[in-house]
């Protein structure tokens, strides 16, 4: 193998042409935020970006709900409530249910057909093992964590759920405010109105993110859910979905579930810390982040895991 | 240092070397493939030129014709091209179409049934078995049908007065259209369901996962997000089929009947129980007859029409693709 001892091929290392541009997408210091401040429990760096919500309506009731798959428990005995005019981020480190916990909301976890669900999850008071699975993914509808436009135009993606509800074929025009009215609410509709005709999938990651939540707008939802939305995108990207998700927990109850924890610290109302499928600690953010009530929340929140 | 390493940047001809072998291969399968086409044509331009369109049209007996054509080579004195091969191009429409047309509604439900909604195990066990018999030869399918079906046709399903009501015109003994598309059908559907069936597990888990979370039930979300993404593998599929169909040549001499008689519909139900021949399997039956020079050119003829349109076919498949990928789909 005399191959193997000839030195290897140079490493070709790019010079950044400006070192300021490393420099100009990283957040401005800590400016003062009105209500105040960076969390106190070594908690910092990231601010809040939302005031306090404006009112409060308990939608859904998560009552002592556990999940397994096959032998093993993905979520055991969480309650938590999910609140219109508020976001609850579920955060935590991978594999501790938290995904699980959010598709059970939907009824998406009967897919898998190994998936055990015992306890109630209520909507509006209405267990939702009662509500006919399709209606309730519309009135719950999601968004997950990888960007997944139809492989159609960028109209027709959001028409599709339209036209789904519809019993009868509706016409194009018909359809063209409700079209619009969903993009301009994921804040997508100036981007694209000159090319509504183009493929989703030519659209940018970030913009096919905001599609998707455009297209689960669309369904008039009640609640939604959101699985690591920004997970795959820029912080651009992310900046401008944060911005939405805030914009929008006044017209639904925003359940977004989340690694990244200076994102929960920014858009959440409510944080819940999950941990190996248990519930370790339901709190407000800022409580939960400024002075965590459990240690393995501490250890967490202050990177010491996960 | 290494003879390989002529720069620090390693073996300059590495991917450049296997390009170029690539290049060659290809380009002698295209040059084989046109110089094929061309001597194809050459040989069977005498045929189309004494008949002109006429060709393509109808006009006397075609099994009398053909004879006329092969004995008249023999004879050493003027060549006869006269050919009129409508029955023949119409056995094939007729057979193929109604084929192709059962073949791919069966088949597209069958892949969805095994891709979406069949339990595991039953996939599991459907797949090898849809696999085998989409590879098994055609031959066993023709020797079926002249043992099973062709007498289960002929002694069952036509009855005295209906064999009474053609007897001046034709004998109905089972050898039928209905056999021929039958068995043809059976033969093609394994081979669609097969490469359907690719192309609806290709479609991506997120997709459909997506359209269901948004509260659109399993059978639309199938329909309207998983077919659709896999319409691009559905006309593979079924220019494959179509293709194999209009080639078919031993299975269809078996069982077709082997007459130059075009089916008339307008004799009501009873043309499926006719019999016919396509063009393929006119091929074979008159291979004994190349010696002599105008039935040479007359089966080259024949050949040319299935080539051409074999041809054609692909390319049409190939636009609808091409339409059909705009969106992104698979």
């Amino acid at each position: 193998m005399e191959f193997l001892k000839s030195p290897p091929p140079p490493i070709r290392r790019l010079e950044l042409e400006d070192p300021a541009a490393a420099r100009r997408v990283a957040p401005p210091a800590h400016p003062a935020n009105g209500n105040g401040s960076s969390a106190p429990g070594g908690f910092t760096g990231a601010r809040r970006s939302i005031g306090a919500p404006q009112f409060s309506i308990r939608r859904m009731e998560i009552d002592d709900v556990s999940v397994s798959y096959s032998n093993r428990d993905a979520v055991k005995d969480v309650s938590l409530p999910v609140r219109q005019g508020e976001v609850l981020s579920l955060i935590g480190p991978s594999g501790c249910g938290k995904t699980t916990l959010l598709r059970s909301l939907n009824r998406l976890t009967e897919l898998t057909s190994t998936a055990k669900l015992s306890g109630r999850i209520l909507l509006d008071d209405v267990d939702i093992t009662l509500i006919e699975p399709t209606l309730l993914r519309r009135r719950v509808t999601m968004v997950f964590q990888q960007p997944n436009p139809f492989p159609m135009s960028v109209f027709d993606n959001i028409a599709y759920v339209l036209r789904e509800q519809g019993s009868r074929r509706q016409r194009k025009k018909t359809l063209e405010p409700a079209v619009h009215s969903a993009l301009d609410r994921a804040g997508l509709f100036e981007e694209v109105k000159d090319n509504l005709d183009h493929p989703a999938l030519k659209l940018s990651g970030g913009q096919q993110q905001r599609l998707c939540i455009a297209r689960a707008l669309a369904a008039e939802p009640e609640v939604l859910l959101l699985d690591e939305p920004c997970s795959a995108l820029d912080p651009q990207s992310t900046q401008v979905i944060e911005d939405l998700i805030v914009k929008l927990r006044d017209d639904v109850a925003v359940v977004i579930v989340t690694h990244n924890l200076q994102q929960a610290y920014r858009i959440a109302d409510h944080v819940a810390f999950m941990y190996l499928g248990d519930l370790v600690e339901y709190n407000s953010a800022t409580a939960l982040f400024g002075s965590p009530r459990e240690k393995r929340t501490q250890e967490y929140v202050s990177g010491a895991f996960g | 240092m290494d003879e390989e390493y002529t720069s620090e940047y390693g073996p300059r001809w590495s991917d450049q070397r296997v390009e170029r072998m690539l290049g060659v291969l290809v380009c002698t399968v295209v040059g084989l493939l046109l110089a094929m086409i061309v001597v194809v044509l050459i040989k069977a331009w005498p045929s189309f030129a004494h008949n002109g369109l006429a060709w393509f049209g109808p006009g006397g007996n075609v099994d009398d014709q053909l004879n006329a054509i092969f004995l008249s080579g023999q004879a050493g004195a003027e060549y006869v091209y006269t050919f009129h091969a409508w029955p023949l191009i119409w056995s094939t429409l007729l057979i193929t179409g109604g084929a192709v047309f059962i073949a791919l509604f069966s088949a597209l439900f069958v892949a969805v049934f095994i891709v979406e909604f069949a339990p595991e195990w039953m996939s599991n066990v459907l797949q090898p078995v849809v696999r085998f018999l989409a590879s098994v030869p055609s031959v066993i399918y023709g020797l079926l049908g002249v043992l099973v079906l062709v007498p289960f046709i002929g002694n069952h399903l036509v009855t005295e007065p209906q064999k009474a009501s053609v007897a001046g015109v034709i004998s109905l003994t089972g050898y039928s259209l209905l056999a021929a598309t039958t068995v043809l059908t059976v033969m093609i559907a394994p081979l669609m369901v097969s490469i359907f069936s690719d192309g609806l597990r290709a479609v991506k888990p997120g997709w459909l996962e997506g359209s269901l979370a948004l509260g659109v039930n399993r059978w639309r979300t199938t329909w309207k997000i998983a077919v659709r993404t896999a319409r691009p593998a559905i006309v593979a599929g079924t220019v494959l089929a179509v293709a194999r169909a209009i080639g078919e040549a031993v299975m269809l001499a078996m069982i077709s009947g082997s007459v130059g008689f075009a089916p008339n519909p307008a004799d009501g139900f009873i043309f499926i129980y006719e019999p016919s021949r396509p063009l393929a399997p006119t091929i074979v039956k008159n291979i004994d007859q190349l010696s002599s020079p105008p039935a040479n050119a007359t089966l080259f003829a024949i050949a040319a029409v299935l080539l051409v349109s074999a041809a054609f076919l692909s390319l049409t498949g190939w636009v609808a693709r091409r339409s059909m990928r705009k969106y992104g789909a698979a």
